[in-house]
């Protein structure tokens, strides 16, 4: 989990923990397989929050500047939708066949379920769980730096 | 209310700065240049400014002149403008809901396609331009990666309008010296000019040459995109005469990253796999028969596939290197792409499935 916090430290009021659970303990998933996974959110009040977001997405590291991909995106910031999803919920996606999960050397590209959480005070809250769709063998090295 | 901080996440050896501030301070230059845009176009329009009655330009130019000033508060306004309202849609978003905005742009698109059409590999390049060229004995012909064109063009253009610059200073010197003047500073500029000009058309057709002397190099393959744990046939076809003192075939992965260094964007290419699919020494080939030999080329099971964001990619490529007796090597890049492998039951469902996540 990573969480991030856009607030400061000196004023925050307690971070939420954010539990999540993966369907398949290995967090390893085929390409086009169903992901399932189970969250729930402790330490913060419901009242706070005023929206919620749960995705699925894919971003790129490494040298290059981060891309991102969204695959799936739910926004909940109804009074009865947020009930229903807080203090837990399950996030259902088919995954897509592409882009697999990839270790390269100076492109790296990671799947991940964010739940980002908006609190009243205007601050937000993001908890980032990698996983892997596919079974890609990391590249091994530089042969050579193209000029 | 408290204000947010001026940095974020913290990578590597750098930190992030806030979305908040960067998209604040993006909304105050917009802001700034719609107010100097208004100011501009107040001036202009009040007369403070601009073309006055006592003006020497004829009657019939003002109208012209006008809407050309006008065109400069113009352009601030409908730029300024356009930035400002992108600025305050997405005020305050997450980056995910932006980029879910930005995604459901592209799945409408697809959706005046065919379904066969649909563009079902996420981030995986099409090969729309790899598959309009028939081969001559194999289905496809590669398209040829060729920055060594590029380059030639770009000596030629130069070579060009440098020596047609050369030409109308010349004229213009021989013309004083013609009527008893001379311009010793034209003539202390012209050497110089001359030099460039001359080295310019010399560089140029020399590389002209080198391009041109070699022959040319053919690829063709019976089935494209490739797929993980599958072999293709290919055909090399290298034209040309003489000696090459050898001649290879090799397929590669090139992984791509584009950053912002400064106020530069560079981009750092790195070869990350390299399979000799086949060599060849001491190549006689005689003029007006070109060497022509069919090759097995293997994606390895598990291999990544090729992919392609917008500023990494992952590329696959069939790269042949030559080294001619008489001329400098060369190295010429046919860009294939790469699907990924599917796993085997239900794949085309699984696959419909996964096309239809919809971002909300």
């Amino acid at each position: 989990m990573i969480p991030h916090d856009e607030g400061t430290a000196a004023s925050k009021p307690p971070a939420p923990r954010i539990g999540v659970y993966f369907d398949h303990p290995s967090r390893r998933y085929a390409p086009g397989e169903e992901l399932v996974v189970r969250y729930d959110v402790e330490g913060v009040d419901p009242a706070a929050i005023q929206a919620m977001e749960r995705t699925v997405v894919w971003y790129t590291e490494g040298k290059g500047e981060e891309d991102l991909g969204v695959h799936r995106f739910e926004r909940i910031d109804d009074v009865a939708g947020l009930a229903e999803a807080l203090p837990d919920g399950t996030i259902v996606a088919w995954l897509p066949v592409s882009p697999l999960s990839y270790e390269g050397v100076i492109v790296k590209i990671r799947w991940c379920v964010r739940i980002r959480l908006f609190f009243v005070a205007g601050r937000d809250f993001v908890s980032e769980h990698v996983f892997e769709i596919g079974d890609i063998a990391p590249a091994r090295g530089v042969v050579e730096r193209v000029q | 209310m408290r204000l947010p901080p001026f940095f974020g996440k913290k990578r590597g050896h750098r930190r992030t700065g806030s979305q908040a501030w960067g998209s604040f301070g993006e909304a105050v230059f917009y802001a700034a240049l719609v107010a100097a845009g208004l100011c501009f176009a107040g001036l202009l329009l009040t007369g403070a400014v601009g073309i006055g009655p006592e003006s020497a330009a004829p009657a019939w130019s003002r109208g012209w002149l006008w809407i050309f000033i006008l065109l400069i508060p113009g352009a601030l306004l409908a730029f300024g403008a356009a930035g400002l309202a992108r600025a305050v849609r997405d005020w305050g978003k997450s980056e995910e809901r932006r980029a879910a905005a930005e995604g459901l742009g592209t799945f409408l698109e697809s959706m005046g396609q065919a379904p066969a059409a649909r563009h079902t590999y996420p981030g995986v390049p099409t090969c729309d331009d790899l598959v309009n060229s028939p081969g001559t004995i194999l289905r496809y012909r590669l398209p040829i990666e060729s920055p060594e064109s590029w380059t030639l063009v770009g000596m030629g253009l130069f070579a060009g309008l440098w020596n047609a610059v050369l030409v109308v200073l010349a004229v213009s010197a021989g013309i004083d010296i013609v009527s008893g003047r001379i311009e010793w500073v034209l003539l202390a500029v012209l050497v110089p000019f001359v030099l460039v000009g001359v080295t310019g058309i010399v560089i140029f057709i020399r590389r002209l040459v080198l391009t041109t002397a070699v022959g040319t190099t053919q690829l063709e393959i019976c089935d494209h995109p490739l797929l993980p744990g599958n072999s293709y046939d290919v055909l090399l076809a290298q034209s040309g005469s003489g000696m090459f003192r050898a001649l290879a075939l090799t397929l590669e992965i090139e992984e791509m990253a584009s950053f912002r260094q400064g106020t530069d964007t560079r981009t750092e290419r790195v070869i990350v796999w390299r399979d000799v699919v086949k060599e060849w020494t001491n190549l006689e080939i005689t003029p007006g028969v070109r060497f022509e030999t069919h090759v097995t080329v293997a994606i390895p099971a598990g291999a990544m596939h090729s992919f392609g964001s917008a500023h990494n990619a992952v590329r696959w490529r069939l790269v042949v290197r030559g080294q001619p007796e008489r001329w400098p090597g060369f190295v010429r890049v046919f860009p294939v792409v790469v699907h990924p492998a599917m796993p085997a039951e239900s794949a085309a469902v699984r696959r419909e499935a996964a096309s239809d996540e919809v971002p909300e």
